[in-house]
């Protein structure tokens, strides 16, 4: 009978365990859900990683967040995406040389978040484009490796010409083509936030590896 | 008059990096015991905390082996054990019962969620029960949903995060592809609820199909013997009963040995300490030999050699004490993201619970512990002859 009641305890413990376990989601930032790998299928050359953290609020304040605004063509809205996000660029070696960096930024999308990453070689130019998780009944199209090599090659000069509010734009883009015409939302979605992510990359890494502030 | 402490602070300084060290080993051996004792106090508080934030003292599931819930998680439902709703009329009827509330917890399958998929989780309660349960519970936006049968949810903190959502915003039940819309945004609690989408249960059975649920959460009346409730509840067919409190007093068992460990740690620590307090103090005796017996023909007692040593005792002990009491304060944070990585299970909020109650408590021990390493070589300096020493190298 005690060994039952142990028994039952032990049970119950481990039940609460689990039950306490279950919801532990992401915070706001937006990580790899596994480096290791991910770095690994993004840059085959690749021998090792070194991750930073950088905020906006941090890097300059509410005068970055102004031009980062101006150069997306739209303001930063919502609960969720305000100046304080912390951003996680992973930088690429291959032994002592720097190769490339991976980034993502959370989007909002129609029916949830939307994780997109890029894989970018130090000229900032697309190497690879990964919709990490998206909550949509089109996500397996916009999912799609396909979909996400039309963006290969480009970089941020090409999406100046990008406007999220209209989803209008000029030269290269204009070849994209959305997967699901159904999702046209999550389409839109997916492309402000690359715009977004070649734009903080270019505000966080490439300019002032030039020397620009 | 030069006091006897500036007597005891000058005879410290005179062998600056000995009393260092000495300090440095105070310093550490009472940052330590501080924190553990903190993390002592602080894990039951957290713990009990994360249990009474559950806002019920019993749950009420179908027999068998929790590792089913598991399956739940991992394979969107299926193998579930499901209860009778009508089981809560039987239960709300024992008049132990303050309150009950069904739930139908339900996860769902989300092939988009990262590589390899991931489970999306839903727990369906009823908006007329389940807020009295969780009084505590504050919104960041909206509220709860008014209809049983509404195709709303209410999302906690993180769930809300990641998903980004706002109130009026919609969500997507992966796999049945039903939209809802968000009425509620829970403030962060620090705990499972964070991460929960609460959906209204009528709609969560219509969207799972089932008129079942799977838990009942019983809130037992003040005063009230749960455990004659537990007997009661155990003979309902087909169901087992956890309770919180065996809970609880099970996971502090498990961590107990754990603790003992720690605390001998700390206890080892703080001995080596006063072992180098004795050597610190005995070997400042030996070394003042001369001083000690010129002292003495002055017409200085021995109990005043005992209490100008021990007076140097006196300040290692605290200034170390205090030092280290202070790192523990300084480092409580990081103290505790080590104790979490370490654990197998730690409860939300804070683990390691330092106030000045406790810092108090620590450094009296610290300061007599020091004092009683310190009675023999004050007893040492105090029973030295003055000729015998004056006359020695």
């Amino acid at each position: 009978m005690k060994g039952m009641s142990c028994y039952r305890i032990v049970l119950a413990t481990l039940l609460v365990f689990f039950v306490m376990a279950i919801p532990a989601l992401a915070a706001v930032g937006c990580d790899l859900n596994d480096p290791d790998r991910d770095v690994a299928r993004f840059f085959p050359d690749s021998s090792g990683y070194k991750t930073s953290y950088v905020s906006i609020d941090k890097r300059g304040g509410d005068t970055m967040l102004k031009r980062v605004e101006k150069r997306l063509g739209d303001r930063f809205h919502g609960i969720y995406e305000t100046i304080d996000v912390p951003y996680t660029i992973y930088e690429i070696r291959k032994g002592t040389q720097k190769i490339g960096y991976i980034h993502g930024v959370n989007q909002k999308g129609a029916y949830g978040g939307i994780q997109v990453f890029v894989a970018l070689d130090t000229t900032g130019r697309i190497r690879s484009f990964y919709i990490q998780k998206m909550t949509s009944q089109w996500a397996k199209k916009l999912r799609d490796p396909k979909f996400g090599r039309q963006f290969v090659g480009l970089t941020l000069t090409d999406f100046d010409s990008y406007d999220p509010a209209s989803g209008k734009a000029s030269g290269k883009l204009t070849e994209i083509r959305n997967p699901a015409s159904e999702a046209e939302q999550d389409f839109r979605a997916s492309l402000r936030a690359l715009k977004k992510n070649l734009i903080l990359m270019d505000e966080f890494v490439y300019s002032p590896e030039k020397g620009r502030p | 008059m030069i006091s006897r402490f500036q007597i005891a602070y000058k005879n410290l300084l005179r062998k600056k990096a000995r009393t260092l060290l000495t300090l440095i080993g105070i310093m550490l051996s009472s940052w330590v015991l501080v924190s553990l004792l903190g993390f002592n106090r602080g894990y039951e508080h957290a713990l009990n905390r994360d249990i009474d934030n559950m806002g019920y003292q019993l749950m009420v599931m179908a027999k068998g082996c929790p590792y089913e819930a598991a399956t739940m998680m991992l394979q969107g439902g299926t193998g579930l054990r499901y209860i009778e709703q009508s089981m809560v009329d039987e239960i709300v009827k024992k008049p132990e019962v303050d309150k009950v509330t069904p739930i139908l917890m339900q996860a769902f399958f989300d092939p988009d969620k990262g590589d390899g998929g991931g489970i999306a989780g839903y727990f369906g309660v009823e908006a007329a029960t389940f807020p009295g349960m969780k009084p505590f519970f504050r919104f960041r936006q909206g509220g709860w949903f008014k209809d049983e049968n509404a195709a709303e949810a209410v999302m906690g903190f993180e769930a809300a995060e990641l998903e980004q959502r706002e109130v009026g915003d919609m969500i997507l039940v992966p796999e049945k592809n039903v939209k809802l819309k968000v009425v509620g945004i829970l403030e962060r609690t620090g705990t499972q609820d964070d991460g929960t989408i609460f959906v209204p249960l009528k709609r969560l059975q219509m969207i799972s199909a089932t008129d079942k649920i799977t838990t009942i959460g019983i809130k037992v009346k003040k005063g009230a013997d749960s455990t004659k409730l537990e007997t009661a509840l155990y003979l309902l067919p087909d169901v087992q009963v956890v309770s919180f409190t065996q809970v609880k007093q099970t996971i502090m068992k498990l961590i107990a040995t754990a603790r003992v460990m720690v605390l001998s740690i700390a206890i080892i620590a703080l001995l080596i300490a006063m072992v180098g307090v004795i050597n610190t103090i005995l070997m400042s005796v030996l070394e003042r030999l001369q001083e000690i017996g010129i002292l003495k023909t002055m017409g200085a007692m021995p109990g005043d050699i005992f209490m100008l040593v021990w007076t140097e005792t006196l300040i290692l002990c605290s200034s170390g004490g205090i030092a280290g009491i202070a790192l523990a304060f300084v480092f409580a944070r990081l103290s505790d993201l080590l104790v979490r990585r370490v654990l197998p299970y730690a409860p939300g909020g804070e683990l390691v619970a330092i106030d000045m109650k406790l810092a108090l408590l620590t450094l009296a021990v610290i300061v007599a512990v020091g004092l009683l390493s310190g009675i023999y070589p004050a007893w040492k300096a105090g029973r030295v002859r003055p000729l015998e020493s004056i006359r020695s190298e």
